[in-house]
C-alpha cells in the first residue's frame, strides 16, 4: 500500500481541464468536432451582430487539407473584435463578453477557444484571426493556446484592413467531413429557422455553394441588459457582487444589484428574513451569504423576472422560414408568456408544420432549438423529447402517421443544458410545465388545420370529379346531336363553383 | 329491328343529345326529366289491367354535385345506345356494363347500370330493345310461325320457328322480326324447360296447334314484348302453363298485367291471356305429388291476396284455395303417371275447357 505522501497534489489550467473532458464540450470525436467547431464559430458571428442590429451575413468554409484534416473558416459583418481583447477572447478559457444577465447563444466564454484548442492539438496549427471594429482598424492575427498556463501566444500580427466590419476566424482541425457534413447542412439550415433574418453561405471544397436566408427583413431589437433576479443569486454571483460593492450596505446592495427589488421591497425582505439591512457587505461571513441566498431564492413576493433581456424569434418569422425552407402545406406558430426558473425568465415559442419534407411518423419531428440555436444531439435525454412523447397526439389529427414537425424554442438567460455540449435541456418542472401548455396549443392549431385542409382537399376533389363527369356530359351530348365539336365548359365550372364557395 | 323503328329512336336519341349540347353552349346547365318511377307515382289501371305512371317526374340536374355521375353515366348509355344502333348491332346488359370502363364510366355493379338504363327508358320513353340493349338470358319459341327478319344482314329473309327441334331463342333478331302468318290457333307459353321438350317431341304441339314458348321463370322483357306481338299481329289466344304454387301463378300473372317495374314501359301486357294451371284443384284432382307451402309461400300468397292485379275473384279463389290445400306442385309431378300423362291427359283436359 502506498503512503499517502507519494500522491502528488497539483492544479490543472481551465484549459487543460476542458481539453482532457472534451466530449463534454462536444469535440469527443472528429465527426461531431467539425460540428461543434462550425457551431461555436457562427454562434459567435451571430451573436456579435446582434447589439448592432446588423443583418447577418456568414460565410462558412470547409476545405480539405489531408484525409483527415480540414481547415475551416467562419466570416462575419458583426461588430469585429477590439484589438487588445482578441487574444484573451480567443485563447483563454472562460474569458468573454457574455456573463451579463442578456439572452445570448454563447455563455461561458468557452466555445470558440474549445475549438482553438482541439484544433492546435489535433493539427498543431495556430488560428488566423481577422478582425476590424468601428474603433480598431483591420488586423491578422495568428495565436495559439498555452493550456498548462491558460494564455494566448501572439504568433504574429499584421494590419489588413476589411471591406467593413467584422471577423473572420480560421483554423485547422482533425475532423470527419464526409459523416458530419449532413450535420452541419442540418445546422447551418435550422439556425436560419432560429435566426430568419440571417444570410448563410456554406463552400465545401470545389462544390457549388449552399445559401439560406435570409427568410425575414425584421432585424430583431436588441435585447436588454437585466440585472440579475434575487431568486437567481446563488453564492457564486453574491460574492462576485459584494467583492465589486463592499461599502455597501445589505439593503443599498440588494437593491443597487437586483432587479424586481425597491427600498420596500428590499425592506420588507430583510425583515422578514432576520437580515440586519444596514450591515456592510463585506462584513458578511461566509454563513451568512449562504443564508441570504438561500432567503433569496425562497422568498416568493419577488415580482417575476423581467423579460425584455429575451428575444424570442417571432411569428412571422420564424414561419416565413419554415415555408421557405420546408415548402409545407400549413404552418401555425404559438408561444407562452414569460416565466420563470429559478429567478431566470424564459420564453417558450414553437410552430408545427404539415408537409412532405416531413418524415411520416405517428410523433411529430421535433426540431429543438435554445436561444434561437438548433440542438442537433442527445435528442433522447432532452426534456423537450419526453414531453413530445407524453403528449397525446392521437387527439390533434394524428391517428395515423402524418409529415409533421414541430419547431420549439425555449428563450432564456439560462438554457439547463444537461453538459457543456449544450446539446440537451435537463428537466425543469416550471420549464415542462410551459413546454407541455405549448405542445397542447400547437396540437390544436393543426388540428384545426388539418380539418380545414381536409374540406379543401375535399372540395378539389369533388370538382375535379365534378368536371370528369360534366366533360364527358359534353362529349357524349356532342356526339349524340352529331355536334363537330366539343365546346369548353371550364368557365361554366368555374363560375358554379365560386358562387358555391361564397355561400 | 325495322328501318323505321331503329329511325325513330336514332331521332329521340339525337333530340335528348341536342337538347343538352345546345344548353351547354348557352352556358346553362342542363337538367333531364325522368319519369318518376317510385311506388307512389305507379298506378294500377285496373280497366286496362296493367300499370301505368303517373305524371310525376324527378329533375336530373347537371349543375348538382349529387346528380352530375349518374348524368353523365345516363348520357354514356343514351351515346352508346346511339352507336349501337347506327353500325347495326346490340348490346346485352351485362355488356354494357362491362363496355363502360373503355369510357372512363364506372357503375359500382351491373345493378346500377341496368338501373341507368331503365332512366334512359323513360327519359325518351323507348324500351331499351328499341335502343339494341338486350338481357342475357333467353327464352325460347317453337311452332308453325313464319317470321321475316329486319335485323341487318338478314332483312328480309323468312323463318320457320319449328326448323329446330330444340326450339330457337328469344334473341334480338327474333325480337325485331315480324310475324308473317301461321297455322297455330294457340300459344302455349310453359314454365319449365322438360314440359316444352315433351311437348315438342311428342309432337303434341302439332296436335295442339300451339306455337310453344318456354319462359324459363319470370321470363325477360323481350320474350313478353314478343308474346303480346304474336298474339296481337296472329290474333291467336295465349295460355300460360307453369308449377303449381304462388311463383308460377304470378309468372303468369305478369303476363298478363305487367309488372310495377315495367310501368314506364307500353305494349308489354297480353291482358287477354289465360293462367290454365297447376291450380290448387289440379293438385287434388290429379291427385298429384306435392309438398307443403312453406312460410315463405304462405307469405307471398299474403302479397298477392292485397295486390292490385289479384282483385278479381278468379284470382282470390286461387289464392283461397292455395291456402285451404296448403300444397304445392311441379309441372313435372305429372310424370308420375307417366311421361306422357301431361300431354295426353292434362293438357288436353284443360285447354278444351279453355
Ligand atoms: N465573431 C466574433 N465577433 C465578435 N466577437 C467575438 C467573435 N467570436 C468571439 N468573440 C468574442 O470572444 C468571446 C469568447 O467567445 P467564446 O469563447 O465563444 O465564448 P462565448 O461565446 O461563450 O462568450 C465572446 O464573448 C466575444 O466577445
Ligand atoms: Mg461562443
Amino acid at each position: 500500500m502506498n503512503s499517502p505522501t507519494d500522491e502528488t497534489f497539483s492544479s490543472i489550467s481551465p484549459a487543460e481541464f476542458f481539453y482532457r473532458n472534451r466530449q463534454m464540450a462536444g469535440f469527443g470525436n472528429p465527426t461531431q468536432a467539425v460540428y461543434s467547431t462550425i457551431r461555436e464559430l457562427v454562434e459567435n458571428s451571430i451573436d456579435a451582430c446582434e447589439q448592432k442590429q446588423i443583418m447577418p451575413k456568414i460565410r462558412v468554409s470547409i476545405h480539405t487539407i489531408d484525409s483527415d484534416e480540414l481547415s475551416i473558416s467562419v466570416d462575419d459583418n458583426g461588430v469585429g473584435v477590439p484589438t487588445e481583447e482578441i487574444p484573451a477572447a480567443f485563447g483563454r478559457v472562460l474569458y468573454g463578453s457574455k456573463y451579463d444577465a442578456r439572452q445570448r447563444r454563447g455563455t461561458f466564454g468557452l466555445g470558440v477557444t474549445m475549438a482553438i484548442l482541439y484544433g492546435q492539438i489535433t493539427t498543431d496549427t495556430p488560428v488566423l484571426i481577422h478582425s476590424q471594429t468601428e474603433n480598431s482598424p483591420g488586423i491578422l492575427l495568428s495565436l495559439s493556446i498555452d493550456v498548462e498556463n491558460n494564455e494566448p501566444i501572439v504568433l504574429s500580427q499584421e494590419s489588413l484592413m476589411r471591406k467593413s466590419t467584422g471577423t473572420c476566424v480560421k483554423l485547422h482541425i482533425r475532423g470527419d467531413l464526409k459523416r458530419s457534413i449532413d450535420r452541419v447542412v442540418e445546422y447551418l439550415s435550422l439556425t436560419t429557422v432560429g435566426t430568419p433574418h440571417a444570410c448563410i453561405v456554406l463552400d465545401v471544397d470545389m462544390q457549388e455553394s449552399l445559401t439560406w436566408g435570409p427568410y425575414s427583413d425584421e432585424c430583431p431589437s436588441p435585447t436588454i441588459t437585466c440585472k440579475p433576479h434575487p431568486r437567481s443569486a446563488d453564492f457564486e454571483i453574491l460574492r462576485r457582487l459584494m467583492d465589486k460593492n463592499p461599502d455597501f450596505t445589505l439593503h443599498q446592495f440588494l437593491v443597487e444589484n437586483f432587479q424586481q427589488v425597491g427600498t420596500r421591497t428590499a425592506t420588507k425582505f430583510l425583515s422578514f428574513m432576520a437580515f440586519d439591512p444596514s450591515e456592510r457587505v463585506s462584513k458578511l461571513s461566509r454563513r451568512a451569504v449562504t443564508k441570504l441566498s438561500r432567503s433569496l431564492q425562497k422568498y416568493d413576493a419577488f415580482s417575476r423576472p423581467d423579460s425584455r433581456c429575451l428575444s424570442v424569434i417571432g411569428k412571422r418569422p420564424m414561419q416565413s422560414a419554415i415555408k421557405s425552407l420546408y415548402d409545407p402545406l400549413l404552418v401555425a406558430y404559438d408561444s407562452r408568456d414569460p416565466s420563470e426558473w429559478n429567478g431566470h425568465p424564459f420564453i417558450l415559442e414553437g410552430a408545427i408544420a404539415l408537409g412532405s419534407s416531413f418524415p411520416v411518423t405517428s410523433l411529430p419531428t421535433l426540431y429543438r432549438f435554445a436561444n434561437r440555436v438548433p440542438l442537433l444531439y442527445d435528442a433522447s435525454e432532452d426534456l423537450l423529447t419526453k414531453v413530445l412523447r407524453k403528449t397525446r397526439w392521437t387527439r390533434y389529427g394524428l391517428k395515423s402517421p402524418k409529415s409533421v414537425a414541430i419547431f420549439i424554442n425555449l428563450c432564456s438567460t439560462r438554457v439547463p443544458y444537461k453538459a457543456a455540449g449544450k446539446q440537451s435541456i435537463a428537466s425543469i418542472p416550471q420549464i415542462e410545465e410551459e413546454i407541455k401548455h405549448l405542445m397542447n396549443s400547437l396540437g390544436r392549431k393543426l388540428n384545426k388545420s388539418l380539418k380545414k385542409t381536409d374540406k379543401i382537399y375535399r372540395d378539389k376533389r369533388r370538382i375535379r370529379m365534378f368536371t370528369k363527369y360534366f366533360e364527358k356530359i359534353t362529349s357524349f351530348s356532342a356526339d349524340l346531336a352529331d355536334y363537330p365539336s366539343v365546346p369548353s365548359v371550364s368557365s361554366m365550372i368555374d363560375e358554379l363553383f365560386e358562387v358555391d364557395t361564397d355561400v | 329491328m325495322s328501318e323505321s323503328s331503329k329511325e325513330n329512336s336514332l331521332e329521340k336519341l339525337r333530340a335528348l343529345g341536342a337538347r343538352l349540347i345546345e344548353s351547354i353552349c348557352d352556358g346553362k346547365f342542363p337538367s333531364i326529366q325522368i319519369p318518376d318511377r317510385s311506388t307512389a307515382n305507379i298506378h294500377f289501371d285496373s280497366e286496362l289491367n296493367h300499370f301505368t305512371l303517373g305524371d310525376g317526374f324527378v329533375i336530373r340536374d347537371s349543375s348538382n354535385i349529387k346528380h352530375i355521375r349518374s348524368f353523365a353515366q345516363l348520357v354514356w348509355v343514351a351515346s352508346f345506345a346511339k352507336n349501337l344502333l347506327q353500325s347495326g348491332r346490340t348490346s346485352s346488359l351485362r355488356d354494357l356494363y362491362y363496355s363502360a370502363e373503355a369510357f372512363d364510366i364506372d357503375f359500382k355493379n351491373q345493378a346500377e347500370s341496368d338501373r341507368i338504363v331503365t332512366d334512359l327508358e323513360c327519359a325518351i320513353g323507348l324500351a331499351r330493345e328499341e335502343f339494341a340493349i338486350y338481357s342475357e338470358e333467353h327464352s325460347s319459341i317453337f311452332g308453325e310461325v313464319t317470321m321475316e327478319y329486319t335485323a341487318p344482314g338478314y332483312e328480309g329473309r323468312q323463318l320457320d320457328l319449328t326448323v329446330s327441334p330444340d326450339g330457337l331463342p328469344i334473341g334480338p333478331a327474333i325480337m325485331t322480326a315480324e310475324p308473317l302468318h301461321t297455322d297455330a290457333n294457340r300459344i302455349l307459353a310453359v314454365e319449365s324447360g322438360g314440359i316444352f321438350s315433351r311437348l315438342i317431341e311428342s309432337h303434341a304441339w302439332r296436335r295442339f296447334g300451339s306455337i310453344l314458348v318456354h319462359l324459363g321463370g319470370q321470363p325477360p322483357r323481350s320474350t313478353r314484348k314478343l308474346l303480346r306481338k304474336l298474339t296481337e299481329s296472329l290474333d291467336i289466344p295465349l295460355y300460360i302453363f307453369t308449377d303449381g304454387d304462388p311463383w308460377g301463378m304470378h309468372i303468369a300473372q305478369v303476363i298478363i298485367s305487367g309488372s310495377a317495374n315495367a310501368a314506364h314501359i307500353p305494349h308489354l301486357t297480353v291482358p287477354s291471356a289465360e293462367w290454365i294451371g297447376i291450380t290448387p284443384q289440379d293438385i287434388v284432382d290429379y291427385k298429384l305429388p306435392s309438398e307443403t307451402l312453406k312460410g315463405v309461400d304462405l307469405k307471398r300468397l299474403d302479397e298477392l291476396s292485397n295486390d292490385v292485379r289479384y282483385t278479381s275473384t278468379f284470382w282470390q279463389d286461387h289464392i283461397r284455395e292455395f291456402k285451404e290445400v296448403r300444397k304445392k306442385a311441379e309441372q313435372q309431378a305429372f310424370s308420375r303417371y307417366g311421361i306422357d300423362f301431361v300431354v295426353d291427359t292434362y293438357l288436353p283436359d284443360k285447354l278444351s275447357l279453355c
